[in-house]
């Protein structure tokens, strides 16, 4: 409503001939000394704690643009960071886009919304309203639809599985000279995990010669870890997948495995996504039951990024750099590359520049370059695979961006 | 004509609303504005079943879910539109209505809600187990309108409304049929509903159909405006918790109680999650939580009923000054009906009902055993005994709701023991209640006409039928008062013109003078003599002896469940057997012989 009372009166005053060379002045000047970016993710609710990082990561990003100069093809324009709350159930987080795109009418991009879910439902809407948005989530289906406005930073969670396999039995056959040969899954069945486990059963095992032994899914949040360590422990795989999106039973199976006897690296567990690296688990599980764990995650703090990490850790006091802060950085930053080309700010445009962007080899997101493919999808994205050393998980892989050097649980 | 008349607030209501919504053109403000009817609908869905049964139900995301992945499931596999997926979503609502129903409506009370509980959460991980975690409707760019995506917000706020007025029409409708009424007998007490000649499992399946479909048609219209699905979505708790909520703040059993909720409190949550949230991420839930218990602890049955009783009472101050004002001539009541001496048709030969070895125990106790009589045609026999001597259960089983161990019981010769309480009422048996359960906010001859649709087959017919027994008790007066201003002899003879409604020829009255001052026992039995007197036959149980002596033209006495004795007053009054069962074995030396 906002919007339509604001452009009534412009246009009744621009018929007052005197008055109308001001207001255009002004809009004129308006536009260069400010650009307007949007971050859409959950700040209160049960995954506040990830979209505050990620928040963290957008203003430090913003911080530095701005410090730089701005975004030059605009005169300088600094760039500010416009932040809404997408809550915690996927009606709040397309009510807050649907605000998102009517009240902020001069948005020129935007960034969101943590979980697959809440970014499905966002981009139904920035879809509509030509608004480009870059995310962080691993969902197939949000670049699966056909949209021309998402561009999604990170490997999808089928690409992450199809990468990942290959490196971690790569590294367990370096660090323990014997290649695993059967493998447990243990996953929850939300939505993520469920799309990695999938891939895995169907193809990307086989491919690596790896035999299913054990392959259980539960139901968050678990209640008793018993019976499936219990599974664990009679079939003794060489690998363990294990899934968890809730901290409470990353915890509860870490331990009941400890109690068995398979803790601490005796069977080597590899986890996917975030869930088992976030700073919040070291206040429920001990440092000595995390030594070791494995996870695959779609962007980490890693080499090249320690200046960051000082900051973030000075600034916010958090411990280390998960992929929410260090994705959210790239993304200001790629936006902002994307207003230089554009030249205008316009969203548009931006979307336009997104797709047709080549702007070398990715800094912020690990491997690959910044372009996008038709589909939305980062080109050549690759992955982390980031390990519990001494209270800190820390990147290992790939290579080129390991900030220590991976090993393997003695068994 | 009435009826029509009662939908015009409705009406201008949706048509003010859709004014509004027509003039917002920001399309956050647009999107609120659709949500507000589709949370209105999904609240009435539940009133439907919950507000007017009473029976609460905790799992309305069940039906909610299913017309959510009906629509979304429909579109992508089978490329349907979602103008033809929502009618299908409403019949499958439907359909899970009627199965979840039939088990789960053996339960009552907390049970049956907890009961109901479970169907969402076991659905939810069905739908995540059959790998639907996330769901999107497909984006249709070249034939939007034929798969209800529209690029104008406004037209998913006409479509909403247009989902919503339907609704409350036939709310409204149900409300003023006999089917609203027998939702509300169910309410109140579903024994007495039953007792009525209600078949209480027959309507509150229909009611749970109708309920399951209103709720899963528009869970398939919130997947077209949300356009992506997930379990917890859709078959979550706090879906669930939405309709109990905008209901239970709005007003329970009413169809304006979840309109006005989801009015208030829709546009509030975003409201606050937009302004709130952004300074202090997380109050906004606090305040939304605050805000409902408060206005539960200052109006627990919802707004609608607490404005309603403040305007009644205004209007009642301003109407009563001027009826005091006038000279107090006739007292409402009983004062037509006078105590007649005059000797009535006595009994005949002729049995209406018949009784035989009659027997029911519950675990060890014998509550009734072995027991005989015949019921003449035009008598009044009382039942009478001491505190637990059996004799609510003898009525019990005589109308059907218990099943006897063994024995007949014969009406006209034929056995009907161990039918539905229902089927005895159709047979011609009333009966009424110890303990009153009137239907407090309704007048008293909304309150009779429950009784008559047993007899009645049009809404007119009953209404007459309650009319008229409203007259024979004497209430006719009165008959527009609601029910929660009577005392307790007015309640006595509404409940016993509720049980004349459906024309009974044998009538059950359980302690209808129980708790009655002398002179008002004499009024009440003045209406009973009168109704033996027009052809009504009469079995009253009492524990008091006093005034049924003068009533009931034979006795039949029952001690720890078996009969004693029976015969005339003056010869059972004095059977010694009868005096030990009462007072004890010392008293029988002092009774005079």
């Amino acid at each position: 409503m906002t919007g339509d009372i604001s452009t009534k009166v412009t246009r009744r005053t621009l018929l007052a001939g005197a008055s109308s060379a001001l207001i255009a002045s002004r809009a004129w000047a308006q536009q260069p000394s400010e650009v307007k970016v949007g971050l859409l993710v959950p700040i209160s609710g049960m995954y506040a704690r990830p979209g505050t990082v990620m928040r963290h990561g957008a203003e430090m990003a913003i911080d530095h643009i701005n410090a730089q100069g701005g975004i030059k093809a605009l005169g300088g324009a600094k760039m500010k960071l416009v932040v809404l709350d997408s809550g915690d159930s996927t009606e709040k987080a397309k009510n807050a886009a649907q605000r998102m795109v009517a009240q902020e009418a001069d948005l020129v991009a935007a960034s969101g919304a943590y979980l697959s879910s809440f970014t499905l439902a966002v981009t139904e809407v920035t879809e509509r309203a030509n608004l480009p948005i870059l995310t962080l989530s691993y969902s197939d289906l949000i670049t699966d639809r056909g949209f021309k406005y998402v561009f999604q930073t990170s490997a999808t969670a089928g690409s992450q599985a199809r990468q990942a396999l290959p490196q971690i039995v790569k590294l367990a056959e370096s660090a323990s000279g014997k290649r695993p040969k059967t493998v447990a899954i243990l996953t929850d069945n939300t939505a993520a995990s469920v799309a990695s486990a999938k891939s895995m059963r169907e193809g990307l095992l086989a491919e690596n010669q790896l035999q299913l032994i054990v392959d259980e899914t539960f139901t968050p949040p678990l209640a008793d870890a018993t019976s499936l360590v219990q599974k664990i422990r009679s079939a003794k795989p060489d690998l363990l997948f294990f899934l968890p999106t809730v901290i409470s039973d990353a915890k509860l199976l870490l331990e009941k495995m400890n109690e068995f006897g398979l803790g601490q690296g005796k069977i080597p567990t590899i986890s996917f996504g975030i869930a088992i690296a976030e700073p919040d688990m070291l206040q429920t599980v001990s440092p000595e039951l995390l030594q070791g764990v494995l996870t695959c995650v779609a962007s980490w703090g890693a080499k090249g990024h320690e200046v960051l990490i000082t900051e973030l850790k000075a600034r916010y006091k958090e411990p280390w750099m998960t992929q929410n802060a260090i994705s959210t950085y790239g993304d200001m930053w790629v936006i902002k590359e994307a207003l230089e080309k554009a030249g205008k700010a316009d969203r548009v445009a931006v979307a336009e520049a997104l797709r047709s962007m080549d702007a070398g080899p990715s800094k912020y997101y690990p491997l690959g370059e910044i372009k996008f493919d038709e589909k939305g999808r980062r080109v050549g994205a690759g992955m982390t695979i980031v390990q519990w050393q001494s209270g800190v998980p820390v990147t290992v892989f790939p290579p080129q961006l390991a900030l220590a050097q991976p090993f393997w649980p003695k068994s | 004509m009435h009826k029509f008349r009662s939908l015009l607030p409705a009406v201008l209501f949706t048509m003010a609303y859709a004014l509004v919504s027509l003039s917002v053109t920001n399309s956050y403000y647009q999107l609120v504005l659709t949500l507000v009817p589709v949370w209105a609908v999904f609240g009435l869905s539940w009133n439907l079943l919950s507000g007017y049964t009473g029976l609460i139900s905790f799992g309305h995301a069940a039906f909610f879910g299913i017309g959510a992945y009906t629509t979304a499931l429909g579109q992508i596999y089978f490329d349907l539109s979602p103008w033809l997926l929502i009618p299908v979503a409403a019949m499958l609502g439907g359909i899970a209505g009627l199965l979840i129903g039939f088990p789960t409506f053996r339960l009552q009370g907390h049970y049956f809600a907890l009961a109901m509980l479970a169907y969402p959460l076991a659905i939810l991980y069905v739908f995540e187990w059959l790998g639907f975690q996330e769901v999107t409707l497909p984006m249709k760019r070249d034939a939007p309108i034929a798969y209800m995506q529209f690029g104008d917000p406004r037209i998913y706020t006409l479509l909403a409304l247009t989902i919503m007025l339907a609704t409350i029409v036939l709310t409204r409708i149900i409300e003023q049929s006999r089917f609203g009424m027998a939702l509300l007998a169910i309410k109140q007490n579903e024994a007495a509903a039953e007792a009525a000649g209600i078949n209480t499992l027959a309507w509150k399946l229909r009611a749970i159909t109708l309920s399951g479909a209103i709720a899963a048609a528009i869970g398939a219209f919130y997947a077209q405006v949300l356009l992506v699905v997930t379990p917890q979505s859709v078959f979550g708790m706090l879906v669930s918790a939405q309709a109990l909520t905008v209901a239970m703040f709005g007003g329970v059993g009413t169809v304006w109680g979840p309109v006005i909720g989801s009015v208030i409190l829709i546009p509030l949550a975003e409201t606050l999650h937009a302004e709130a949230g952004a300074r202090f991420p997380g109050i906004q839930g606090v305040i939304f939580g605050f805000a409902i218990i408060c206005v539960i602890l200052v109006a627990p049955e919802g707004l609608f009923w607490k404005l309603r009783d403040l305007l009644r009472k205004r209007f009642a101050r301003a109407t009563t000054t001027e009826v005091t004002a006038a000279p107090h001539t006739e007292q409402p009541g009983t004062a037509i009906v006078t105590p007649l001496p005059v000797a009535r048709k006595r009994a005949t030969s002729e049995v209406v009902l018949e009784v035989r070895n009659l027997s029911r125990s519950f675990g060890g106790l014998k509550a009734v055993q072995n027991v005989s009589f015949k019921l003449h045609k035009n008598e009044i026999l009382g039942i009478i005994g001491p505190n637990g001597a059996g004799k609510t259960t003898l009525f019990n089983l005589l109308n059907g709701f218990l099943r006897p161990d063994q024995g007949e019981v014969l009406i006209d010769g034929r056995n009907m023991s161990g039918e539905r309480p229902h089927t005895i009422c159709e047979a011609g048996i009333g009966r009424t209640f110890q303990v009153m359960r009137p239907f407090l906010r309704m007048s008293i001859l909304d309150n009779v006409v429950v009784g008559a649709y047993v007899r009645a087959k049009t809404e007119d017919e009953a209404r007459k039928l309650a009319a008229d027994a409203v007259a024979r008790v004497g209430l006719s007066d009165v008959a527009d008062r609601v029910a929660g201003e009577l005392s307790t002899k007015e309640l006595r003879l509404m409940e016993l013109a509720r049980a004349l409604a459906g024309q009974p020829r044998i009538l059950l009255l359980d302690e209808t003078l129980a708790g009655l001052g002398h002179g008002e026992a004499d009024e009440v039995v003045a209406v009973i003599q009168q109704l033996a007197r027009d052809g009504i036959t009469i079995a009253i149980i009492e524990h008091t002896m006093q005034a049924m002596v003068r009533l009931v033209d034979s006795f039949v006495v029952l001690d720890h469940g078996a009969v004693i004795t029976e015969g005339e007053p003056e010869v059972v009054t004095r059977d010694n057997r009868v005096i030990e069962a009462y007072l004890g074995k010392k008293w029988v030396a002092h009774a005079p012989h």
